[in-house]
This record gives structure tokens, sequence and C-alpha cells, in this order.
């Protein structure tokens, strides 16, 4: 037994644990969505055509993700894959870790936007240190991908509504413009009003497709018959997730179950 | 694989030796200690206690009591973490801490044992909550507050020839976790079990 207790020690990742409060992102997991949008960039061709991935509320579904992780992998035409949230249950350091590590794992550029469990206890502070902003965007062979920190309840703040209307305002400049945040538009989490102005702001700058998660289930409709689409991807309860086809001024969603 | 092996094996026996393990000497000590109890009041502590880590702040400090010896050692603790360390609010952390020697074996002037133990702990700072803020359904969150400690490690107890301060100390080491990190581990093939455990180090004074 002590030879056990010897083992462990020694082979231990983090030798001292002060809390499971602390926000000390190591040094080398910092700034994750700066380096991959970098990548992403590199990535850019002439072609209109072409895949990305959505995956979604990982939480502690670690098994799920390598899972998934590892069909994306052999998915050549998958450029690139967008995570939709809840990476946590608590916000700890440690459940953000375990996520990165098995991220490690992907062999493509990947980027992230913030889920409602991901600003528990100090998982607001650990976000930005390790992935980065809350609200970005990016632009990919002609088309505008805004991701969009919509979490209410959690984050004490109000969706920057007024950072959303800017970054669609240009969007006749590009082919398409996709929308992604955390949770869909619908839920309880939102006032009607601010439902109502996110949805306007998809229709009056021609969204034509809103990616969420949050609600751990699937769904694809046009609720408000405006024309946009929402697309609502499955939790890593089941190794499920989105494989979305931009076309030149279309898209196609196929949903993965493995 | 083996690690987490090992790890179950290490806590199970914890639980479990303690109750079997009685020698003639601690029958011994048992009774020195009982008589000696009792011109004490029951709630003088019978030791001081710092600890480094472990998940229970930077630097944790308490009172520790004899609840039955060599057998359940309890302890209140206090622990802190600075905002500069955790890059957050500072942490406060209220825990009581049960340690239970699983035996002792006596080396020279030093007494060893094997210890196994769990550890209750509060978070009183800003950065959880103990009941659900009325802004969320019914529900919706489990109070983040709380957090429980599982450990094993090995303890050094040495008695003072000069007893006019302390009688004696106890130097320990431990390797913890967090039982949210425990389910991680036990749970999914993809945790590591080195990845979820951590150490700590700490002192006892006796009076």
């Amino acid at each position: 037994m002590l030879f056990g207790i010897l083992m462990i020690f020694t082979t231990c990742e983090n030798i001292f644990n002060f809390s499971a409060y602390m926000a000390n992102v190591k040094e080398e997991d910092k700034n994750t969505t700066a380096k991959n949008l970098q990548l992403i960039e590199d990535l850019q061709s002439e072609s209109k055509d072409f895949k990305f991935a959505f995956v979604t509320d990982t939480h502690f579904f670690y098994d799920n993700l390598k899972t998934v992780l590892d069909d994306i992998n052999k998915k050549e035409d998958v450029l690139f894959v967008i995570f939709g949230g809840d990476y946590s249950a608590q916000g700890l350091l440690k459940e953000y870790e375990i996520f990165y590590d098995i991220l490690k794992t992907l062999k493509k550029p990947f980027v992230t936007v913030i889920g409602n469990h991901d600003y528990n206890s100090n998982g607001g502070i650990i976000y930005k240190e390790m992935f980065g902003a809350f609200n970005y965007s990016f632009k990919f062979n002609d088309n505008k991908f805004v991701l969009f920190d919509n979490v209410v309840w959690e984050s004490n703040k109000i969706p920057d509504f007024d950072w959303l209307s800017s970054e669609l305002s240009n969007n006749a400049l590009f082919s398409q413009v996709f929308v992604i945040a955390h949770i869909p538009p619908s839920d309880n989490q939102f006032t009607d009003a601010m439902e109502q102005n996110y949805t306007s702001l998809m229709s009056e700058n021609n969204v034509p497709l809103s990616i969420h998660g949050h609600t751990h289930g699937y769904s694809y409709e046009k609720p408000y018959g405006d024309g946009v689409n929402y697309l609502t991807v499955p939790s890593l309860k089941k190794p499920k997730y989105c494989i979305i086809h931009v076309k030149d001024n279309s898209f196609e969603i196929e949903l993965i179950k493995l | 694989m083996n690690i987490k092996n090992i790890c179950i094996a290490v806590f199970t026996c914890s639980f479990f030796v303690n109750t079997f393990a009685q020698d003639s000497t601690f029958v011994k000590s048992k009774l020195k200690t009982k008589t000696k109890a009792k011109e004490k009041a029951w709630y003088i502590p019978d030791y001081a206690k710092m600890q480094f880590a472990g998940n229970l702040g930077l630097l944790s400090v308490g009172a520790g009591y004899e609840v039955a010896q060599n057998v359940l050692y309890s302890e209140l603790l206090y622990g802190f973490v600075p905002k500069s360390v955790s890059n957050a609010e500072n942490i406060h952390l209220i825990s009581i801490k049960n340690t239970f020697p699983i035996f002792t074996k006596q080396i020279g002037d030093f007494t060893l044992s094997p210890i196994a133990g769990f550890t209750t702990s509060v978070e009183t700072g800003n950065n959880s909550f103990l009941i659900l803020p009325d802004k969320y359904p019914k529900g919706y969150y489990l109070p983040s507050a709380i957090h429980f400690t599982l450990f094993a490690g090995v303890q050094v107890h040495k008695k003072f020839k000069n007893q006019n301060i302390f009688k004696g100390a106890d130097f320990y080491v431990e390797v913890g976790t967090v039982e949210t990190y425990l389910f991680f581990a036990l749970t999914s093939k993809e945790v590591p079990f080195k990845d979820v455990f951590s150490s700590a180090i700490g002192v006892n004074f006796y009076f």
C-alpha cells in the first residue's frame, strides 16, 4: 500500500492543488482561440464548398467526446470544429483542463463559445484565459462566422446585442453569415424582448443559420417564419454531432450518430 | 488502470482495516490517555494543525481532537488562497477533516502510521453559493460551495523529550482528490487517475 501511495505521489500531474475554485490557467493552455483562428486562416482557399463540425454540451461525457473527435479526425473534408459551450458542470478549472487535454487529440483547428455552465464559480475567468474573448468573429472562404456569448443568469450580464448588430451589419460582403451562440433564443433565460431582439437581428441581416446547443436535444427548423434556420445540436450524452456542409449560397446539415 | 486499481484498494483498505487494527500497545496507550483526558475539558483541542495544499487552501490551520485514539482524529480547519494565487477572488474554506490511522508501527523514537480519511469543506468566499440565487428556477443547480475530499498517506509521530510547550508532533504526507474529480476518473477512461490526485503535507503539534 505504501508503494501505491508513493507511486501516486510521483505520477500526479499537479503536485499540489490548493482549491477546486482556483482559476490559474497553465501558461501553455492560454489564448487557445487566437492560436486556432490563425490555423483556420491558414486553411483558407478559393473554394466556396467546405465542411465544418459542430459539437456541443460535452459536460463530463469525456469518453463520447473522444469518440466524436476520433470520428472527426478521420473525416478529411471537415476543415475545422466549432464547440457550442458547456464544457463543464461547475465551471471548475479541473473540468476545463480535462476538456482541453482531450481536445489536444483533435487534429483540426477548433473554436468555442461559452456555455452557461462554464460561467459557474470562476469559470468566466478561466474561459477568458484559456480560450479568449466571449464575443468574436472570423472569416472563412467568403463566409463569416459570428460567435456570440448569450448567457444571462450565470454571467450576470445582458448579451451584447449592440456588438452582435455591428458584426452582422456588413453581411452583404459575405456569401453567408453563420451565428453561433450556446442558448437557443426561445430558452427561459431570455425575456421576450431579448428573444425578439436576437431573432430580428438574424432576419434583418439575412443570417441563414443560427446554431445552438444547451437543450441537449436535436432540432432544425424555422420557428419564426422569417426564413432563418435554427439548429440545436444534441449533447454528448450520446456520441452525436453535426456536420455543416457550406456551399455557394446554401448549406446542408448532417446529424452524425456514432 | 493499474493506478486506478491501487487507489481503489488504498481507500477500501483504509476504511476497513482501521476497525481491526488494534494491538496491545494501542490498548495501553489508550488507557493512559483516557485518564489524562479526564483532566481536560472536552472542548480543549488535543493538537494544532497546519496543512499545505490538499484542496483545503494554500495553507489551512486549525484545531484537532482525538475523537477515538488511534482510530479517528477530527479537525476543524480554516484554509485560505489569496487572490494573487487563485487568479480570482480570495478563497476561504472551512473544513472538517477526519483522519483514520490504519495501523501504527514503532520505529526507534518514531511512530509510523499509514493514514486515510475524508474532508467536508465549505467555501465561504464569493467563488460559489450555498443557497441557489433567486434568478435560477428551483433546483437548476446543486449548491456549489460544498466539496468532499478523499485522501491517503503516511504520518510520522515523534514524542518530544522536552514537553513544556508541545508533547509531540506529527508530520504527514498525503495524496488526495475531490469527489467530483474522482467521479470523472471512475466514469471515464479518458481521465487518467494521475490527473485527479494531488498531494498535501502537514504537521500536528500536540498540547
